[in-house]
């Protein structure tokens, strides 16, 4: 589903002399896996989320990154949001004047006309809205305030969820979701993103902590540290990394 | 002793057509139409723009949703050049008396050449009605009109005005406003600009319980010109005053708001507010702002504020991440930049009407 493969960027610097972040990142997600990122703080998992959405920014310097055989690099966002990649922020944005559902709703119908589809029905698009916010326990009164502006930082999190469900995405990018979330909001956000674990859908799971993958249960992990992969292996990689720390990755930071 | 100056062909058109011992003759021929030497034009030069204008007469349409009440006859001479030129040049002045509850539109259509023409309104005491107007000039137009509006103690107007982009003209709209002890006005404007357009917008404010609510929002596409210039001046006491201006430019074009409010040693317990706030939506566009207030009474509550900014790139992108496209996104962010003075609009019609029209600008951006 998710190929990367030797993908390596770098950020626009003013001076046009870019760091180089992303030094051959290699990784294959499948359908119906959920693989987890782990590593230290710089050592590149944020830059891989923004890079394979297509934030402005970034450089790509060499190897290819391709999902369903489509290379993302040659789409603008708004056509891999359509093709079905569904960044969670790690800091959602702020977006005044623009209620939520209202934003929810010109952006599924968007990517719809994108993908040559129907538009949702408003009946139906209240529908899907009631049960997912529901689920995540988001009042009536968060969709209609404007995008983000005002919630909590846990708030904000369960909202990138609840896009999720409405959107549903054939991808997810979870990036950092667990950071400022207390243990009960941890638990409500994990609970929505395993109601959209299915076969045809795969997630890509960006943490520093092992605290959110005790309840996404991840197929695989992957340490990135300086730019790489670094090490991959099955879920008791994680508890690993919880008690040894990432400093035995850290000469290849060098 | 200046230079004489040389007038252009559209000057030395319209001063053929004033009588031979006009003082408006003499002054015009000396000092030319106002530019940007001229520190109210500053940023305004009418006289280049207009210049280049054929000077031939042009023809102005008035679609209204009534006959006026009255032709008048021009009895005190406005202190202003623009409104000098619209009242010697204009014909008879059309006067419309409102009565309660009454909603008079007044839709201005300009063609090629120069047209010049006054209007009065009168809200009468008491009177509660609304004023909604088009203004449209065709290419080549100079279309420079005038309005004298009076509301009367204790009536209230509310006034739209929408402003369409017409890139090859030029248009001059100067409305002279009396605003009696206890009257209140609401005024908000929807600018597009012109290749120059002018609002201009004087209020004489008797305080004393009156209330002036004066907005205006503004979308600039490449070449278009747009001054939205205010002066209010409290002359009693206990006036209130809400003023706030919000435009949007992309390169090329270029936006100006010039605020003035003078509070009068009279006017005690005044409470104004002015508040302009500017988005460039371009590296090259330009907006220029000179807000300004000027106080001789010592126990009032004023303030003014003015900003400028870009859109947020961080937003963009979020909403671009969940399928917006981009052009979508930008407007939609432009929009909600823009929308307070238009949410302001008390009418629920026009306030809807306003707002998708300024939506479908923004998308065609």
């Amino acid at each position: 589903m998710l190929v990367i493969e030797n993908l390596q960027a770098r950020v626009d610097a003013e001076d046009g002399d870019g760091r180089e972040i992303l030094k051959g990142v290699s990784l294959e997600v499948p359908a119906g896996e959920v693989h987890a990122i782990m590593g230290p703080n710089g050592c590149g998992k944020s830059t891989l989320s923004y890079v394979l959405s297509g934030r402005e920014g970034y450089e790509i310097t060499g190897g290819t990154m391709r999902f369903d055989g489509e290379d993302l690099a040659e789409m603008e966002p708004e056509e891999r949001a359509a093709t079905g990649v569904f960044l969670s922020f790690q800091y959602p944005v702020e977006i005044p004047g623009v209620p939520t559902l209202t934003f929810i709703k010109e952006a599924l119908n968007a990517q719809k006309r994108l993908r040559g589809e129907e538009e949702v029905p408003a009946p139906a698009f209240m529908k899907l809205a009631r049960e997912a916010a529901a689920q995540l326990g988001i009042s009536n009164d968060m969709l209609k305030r404007p995008v983000n502006v005002g919630f909590s930082g846990g708030e904000k999190k369960r909202m990138e969820i609840f896009q999720a469900l409405m959107l549903q995405p054939k991808f997810l990018i979870l990036d950092e979701t667990d950071s400022g979330l207390d243990i009960d909001a941890l638990k409500v956000v994990a609970d929505g993103v395993n109601a959209l674990r299915n076969e045809e859908r795969g997630m890509l799971v960006i943490t520093h902590y092992q605290r959110l993958l005790d309840y996404l249960k991840p197929d695989v992990v992957h340490v990135m540290a300086a730019g790489r992969i670094q090490e991959t292996g099955g879920p008791e990689l994680a508890h690993k990394l919880e008690k040894e720390g990432y400093d035995k990755y850290a000469g290849e930071a060098a | 002793m200046t230079a004489a100056l040389k007038l252009t062909d559209m000057e030395t058109a319209l001063i053929d057509q004033l009588p031979q011992d006009a003082p408006l003759r003499a002054l015009l021929s000396e000092q030319g139409l106002p530019h940007r030497r001229v520190e109210d034009w500053k940023w305004t030069d009418l006289r280049t723009v207009v210049g280049k204008l054929p000077a031939e007469p042009g023809v102005l349409t008035f679609t209204i949703s009534r006959e006026p009440d009255a032709w008048a006859e021009q009895d005190e001479e406005p202190g202003l050049l623009m409104p000098r030129l619209a009242s010697a040049l204009g014909e008879d002045i059309q006067v419309y008396t409102l009565e309660d509850g009454e909603r008079l539109e007044l839709g201005v259509e300009a063609t090629k050449g120069f047209a010049h023409q006054q209007v009065l309104i009168l809200v009468p005491e008491g009177v509660k009605a609304e004023l909604v107007e088009n203004y449209a000039v065709e290419a080549d137009g100079f279309a420079n009109l005038t309005l004298v509006i009076v509301v009367m103690p204790g009536a209230q107007l509310d006034r739209v005005i929408e402003q369409h982009a017409s890139p090859d003209a030029a248009l001059v709209v100067t409305s002279l406003i009396d605003l009696a002890p206890k009257a209140r006005l609401n005024q908000t404007t929807l600018g597009f600009g012109a290749k120059l357009a002018r609002l201009e917008t004087h209020v004489s404010h008797a305080g004393e319980g009156a209330e002036l609510q004066l907005d205006g929002a503004y979308v600039l596409d490449e070449g278009l010109h747009l001054d939205q210039t205010s002066l209010v001046r409290h002359e009693g006491p206990n006036g209130v005053t809400k003023e706030l201006f919000k435009g949007a430019a992309i390169k090329g074009a270029k936006g100006v708001f010039q605020g003035k409010i003078h509070v009068e040693q009279a006017a005690q317990k005044t409470d104004a507010q002015m508040q302009h706030r500017g988005l460039l939506l371009d590296d090259k566009a330009e907006i220029d702002a000179k807000p300004e207030l000027e106080i001789y009474a010592d126990d009032v509550v004023c303030a003014h504020g003015n900003a400028f900014g870009a859109l947020d790139e961080d937003a963009l992108f979020y909403m671009r991440q969940r399928g917006l496209p981009e052009t979508k996104a930008r407007a939609l962010l432009t929009q909600s930049f823009l929308a307070e003075p238009i949410e302001r609009i008390r009418d629920d019609d026009d306030r809807e009407r306003l707002m998708a029209r300024l939506m479908a600008m923004l998308e065609a951006l």
